[in-house]
């Protein structure tokens, strides 16, 4: 029996981004004190979460349909903007725990709905042509950027409120920290693991590993494949939509709220291997902590957070030189 | 009438003839009518600068005789049929619309009753053009790359932004002279034109595409970034002093044809090289790289040529860029300046020479003429200019579904279907 | 024997060339039918004619008395077509388990057929959980026809069962082939002569995009000339 190469090279990304991730806890512990490490960390997971959720759906919709979506970005946004809607709308007598659910399912929804709705009105059409496609998805993002400021106005709204368990703060080893983000990091874990579980145990997540390979067999197998195309990309504009209304009690809703957290998830499914969920997943905690720990450094040494984008940028070309398909790509 | 205004007049008349009819006469003369032409349009540039720094002088009406006398003399060689058919053909296409580019600003100062050497009118629309003239060698430049090499890049606008930076930078700070900026700045576009080729050209598809992004983003950052306040300006940008005949305040109509000629000469680089050996190399890479490896042909060399073309040609459009604002901000770095020119490649027609520079000049001039019209659609006003992004988008995406292969592209292939069906 | 499958005059492009200029071919029911010719005839773009992946552009296609044309190829297999294509198209990360449970048409299919497949493919029960990439040659053609067995099919379209195997194998292959007859027709592209001569009851020669001669396997072998016209040097 042949060597089981591609297990090997797994295992082997695997132990590169752990090694990774102790040297920048050492890095950590060397430059800064104990209580500023522990709240880098728990930045840096948190930034991953947020990553990861825009990411997510990025990375699968590559793999399934060629299709790099830009507008994922405005997605993130969308959702954010949905839950304040859905948020205000409910009487002001319902607890708070439920308007924030119900912001947050709402959010998921109207992302899942206007997915749906991008991926059969605009990129159906332009299947054969992908430039045009990833065009099309910048030019969408645009619009909707555009929309909202145009509804919306420039300013933004201001962060709504989250429920009063979530709005403490605890000590972890003398650093301050909002109970807050830790909710983010639980979502995002969540959501990290429960994507898994579908792509590994449910038969959509057969068809969509299969798909990525050969979408045209699945099809002669007797799936309707244009159906999961719809399914899969309206569940990655859904997660990002939650991610948005996750971030909303921290960030607030404005315009151009998601172009900021689109680059770096473009940087992180690059990182990961384009295509890979395995790989996006572990990327987006590898880029979380580095700019977390780049950024702390930065404000330390120079005042500025320069070095919080630059490193990320930096930790991509580095990657992609070593392995020009990303860390969990294949060839 | 003033006897002044009227013999001002009477250059303005004759400039005009000139510049209409000389592409034709130097064509008939020497055959080469496209670098003719660009010569002719750096003639008129001169003859045009020195009118509006000393009025109809000898000088001026010497150089007006010539080129009158020059168009005579091809008018008198040649067969009016001859004629007719050089205006319909794509040949006759391009030198009619270099003519008319050439006669422009003289056409809107006639019209709209300014002069076209101070302030009014036509001044404003010059400066426009300009703009419009950079766009379109910005475009003529991600069209290379994109359309005929095939290689999707991100982050052209770090060849154009680090092109405006370097020339003021090196102006500014460095105290160099105009030309050793500008060829300072030239040299910049290489040294990153070869640094993206050697590292990135290795990684393929969109994984070169994204490289392309991160690399552009990286200097856009440090350009805005606070740190280097002191030298950049930040995200303010800074301002620097430009010798007065490359000061687009005082000397507008020599930039407007230093800008055309740019253009003209980007576009006969990119025509030139895509007809020769070269080029035909590229497009064979584009449709199928394994088998031009196969035919023998290092094609790592050959791409590496084109992208530090494209970026020279992007750093020149960069330099006039800073040029003609005396200043940067770091917007020229900014992923505008990369789905721009993309969009207006796409727009006018993708591998074809004159798409993109149609692309350019309809799309830009489009938005400034809408800049400040209000549209009231059911009783929601939309300022067209403020929305510029989302009418671009709408435009873009109504293009895309009518002309899948660019305007220009399109008419073409229509063009040549309709040939075929002849007998 | 009625009919399973008519294909009549199909005329099919591909981007802007003329393949199919004409191909007719008829498959009865559980018998074995062969489509022969020469590299590059026509052979591979009629199974995918067939499925809908290259619809044709000009002539009919029946099933069963439904017509194929204009139908998606999802659509084709769940009237109950197996498609297995020369280059296998296994799965490479999914499990031998996962490969065929992709394949079922309503849940159970495969815990129907599991004992069966096994019967005639043992191999695939030692390697259920294997990655499709991992498998040899011989065991992704195995896994692939495997594949088209899980659903009800009642025609197999089978192209170049034999390309690249062990001869060995390749008699492990026939007779697996064979023992399909029993619940659905065959249409088979082999390249490999002896191969399905001994396999098929039927012929179609196809040559550059026409089918230009067909009828049964013995009289094929009893006409020399017919083989040394459109088959040898192959």
């Amino acid at each position: 029996m042949r060597p089981t190469l591609r297990v090997n090279v797994f295992r082997q990304s695997l132990i590169v981004s752990g090694l990774f991730v102790l040297g920048l806890l050492v890095v950590n512990l060397a430059v800064f004190k104990p209580s500023t490490v522990a709240v880098v960390m728990l930045s840096g997971l948190y930034q991953g979460m947020l990553f990861f959720l825009i990411a997510a759906g990025m990375s699968i919709v590559f793999g399934l349909l060629d299709v790099l979506n830009l507008a994922q970005g405005a997605f993130f946004m969308l959702g954010a903007y949905a839950g304040f809607a859905i948020y205000g709308a409910l009487p002001a007598g319902t607890p708070i725990e439920a308007r924030f659910l119900a912001a947050l399912l709402g959010a998921a929804v109207t992302g899942g709905l206007a997915g749906a709705l991008m991926e059969v009105g605009l990129l159906r059409p332009l299947y054969a042509r992908p430039v045009y496609q990833i065009v099309m998805t910048l030019g969408l993002s645009t619009a909707l950027n555009e929309m909202v400021r145009a509804i919306y106005g420039p300013a933004g709204l201001v962060p709504i409120e989250e429920p009063p368990a979530l709005a403490t703060t605890f000590t972890v080893l003398g650093g301050q920290f909002e109970t807050y983000r830790v909710f983010i990091i639980v979502v995002g874990a969540a959501l990290m693991l429960g994507i898994s579980l579908l792509l590994q145990r449910t038969r959509l997540g057969i068809i969509i590993r299969a798909g990525v390979q050969d979408s045209e067999m699945v099809q002669a197998l007797g799936i309707n494949v244009r159906r999961i195309f719809t399914l899969v990309f309206a569940l990655g504009t859904a997660v990002a939509a939650l991610g948005g209304m996750t971030a909303a009690p921290f960030l607030g809703a404005y315009p151009g709220m998601g172009t900021d957290f689109l680059l770096v998830a473009i940087i992180v499914i690059v990182i990961g291997g384009m295509s890979s969920y395995e790989g996006t997943a572990v990327a987006s905690l590898l880029v979380g902590l580095t700019r977390a720990t780049a950024e702390q450094i930065s404000l330390q040494y120079f005042n500025t957070p320069i070095l919080a984008s630059v490193s990320i940028l930096l930790f991509m070309v580095a990657v992609l030189l070593v392995r020009p398909t990303g860390l969990f790509g294949r060839e | 009438m003033t006897k002044a205004s009227r013999s001002a007049g009477l250059i303005w008349l004759g400039l005009l003839a000139a510049a209409l009819l000389i592409p034709y006469g130097f064509a008939a003369l020497t055959g080469t009518p496209a670098q003719d032409a660009a010569g002719l349009a750096g003639w008129a540039s001169a003859a045009a600068a020195a009118y509006c720094a000393k009025g109809p002088t000898p000088l001026v009406w010497l150089q007006a005789g010539l080129l009158a006398g020059l168009a005579a003399a091809s008018l008198a060689g040649r067969r009016l049929g001859a004629w007719a058919e050089a205006v319909a053909g794509a040949r006759g296409g391009y030198l009619t619309g270099l003519a008319a580019l050439a006669a422009l600003p003289f056409l809107i100062a006639a019209v709209t009753n300014s002069s076209a050497c101070t302030r009014g009118q036509a001044f404003f629309w010059q400066a426009i053009f300009v703009d419009v003239f950079i766009m379109a060698i910005l475009a003529i430049s991600y069209n290379l790359m994109f359309g005929f090499v095939g290689v999707v890049s991100f982050g052209h606008a770090a060849f154009f932004g680090l092109g405006a930076y370097s020339v003021g930078l090196l102006m500014e700070h460095l105290g160099w002279p105009w030309w050793g900026a500008v060829l300072g700045a030239l040299a910049i576009s290489v040294a990153i034109a070869l640094i993206k080729g050697f590292v990135g050209l290795r990684i393929r598809g969109l994984y070169f595409a994204l490289f392309t992004l991160a690399f552009a983003q990286v200097f856009f950052l440090l350009a805005g970034n606070r740190l280097l306040v002191n030298v950049t300006g930040a995200e303010d940008g800074f301002t620097f002093a430009v010798p007065d005949f490359l000061n687009m305040t005082k000397n507008r109509l020599f930039f407007y044809y230093l800008g055309l000629a740019a253009m003209v000469l980007a576009f006969l680089v990119v025509r030139q090289l895509m007809r020769s050996p070269t080029g035909r190399v590229l497009v064979a890479v584009r449709d199928n790289e394994n088998r031009a490896q196969m035919l023998g042909y290092n094609t790592f060399y050959f791409k590496l040529i084109a992208i530090v073309i494209a970026g020279v040609l992007a750093g020149g459009a960069g330099v006039l860029r800073g040029l003609s604002l005396k200043g940067a901000s770091p917007e020229v770095l900014g992923l505008d300046f990369t789905m721009t020119p993309l969009i207006m490649t796409l727009v006018g027609g993708q591998a074809t020479f004159v798409g993109p520079v149609l692309g350019a000049f309809g799309l830009h001039l489009l938005e400034d003429f809408l800049r400040d019209t209000v549209v009231t659609v059911a009783g929601v006003s939309i300022n067209v200019g403020e929305r510029w992004a989302l009418i671009l988008g709408v435009i873009f995406i109504l293009i895309v579904i009518v002309f899948p292969y660019g305007i220009v592209g399109t008419v073409q292939n229509e063009w040549r279907k309709r040939r075929a069906r002849r007998p | 024997m009625s009919a399973v499958l008519t294909v009549q005059d199909i005329h099919t492009f591909i981007g802007q060339f003329h393949i199919l200029e004409g191909v007719t071919v008829e498959v009865p029911d559980h018998s074995i039918t062969a489509l022969l010719g020469r590299n590059g005839a026509g052979k591979t773009t009629t199974l995918r004619s067939i499925m809908g992946l290259n619809p044709p552009a000009r002539g009919q296609i029946q099933y069963r008395g439904q017509a194929l044309n204009g139908r998606k190829p999802y659509d084709i297999a769940q009237l109950g077509l197996g498609y297995v294509p020369d280059y296998r198209a296994i799965f490479r990360q999914l499990t031998v388990e996962e490969n065929l449970k992709i394949a079922e048409r309503r849940p159970g299919d495969l815990d129907r057929k599991r004992q069966f497949i096994f019967e005639i493919f043992p191999d695939l029960e030692k390697l259920y959980q294997w990655p499709g990439g991992q498998l040899s040659g011989g065991q992704q053609q195995m896994l692939a026809i495997a594949r088209a067995l899980v659903p009800d099919n009642s025609l197999l379209l089978i192209d170049e069962p034999s390309e690249g195997l062990a001869p060995v194998i390749i008699e492990g292959m026939m007779a697996a082939i064979r023992r399909l007859t029993a619940q659905a027709a065959v249409l088979l592209v082999e390249q490999n002569f002896r191969v399905a001569s001994q396999l098929a009851d039927r012929y179609v020669i196809i040559e550059d995009g026409r089918s230009v001669h067909s009828g049964t396997m013995p009289d094929l072998l009893a006409s020399p000339a017919l083989i040394q016209k459109y088959l040898s040097a192959a």
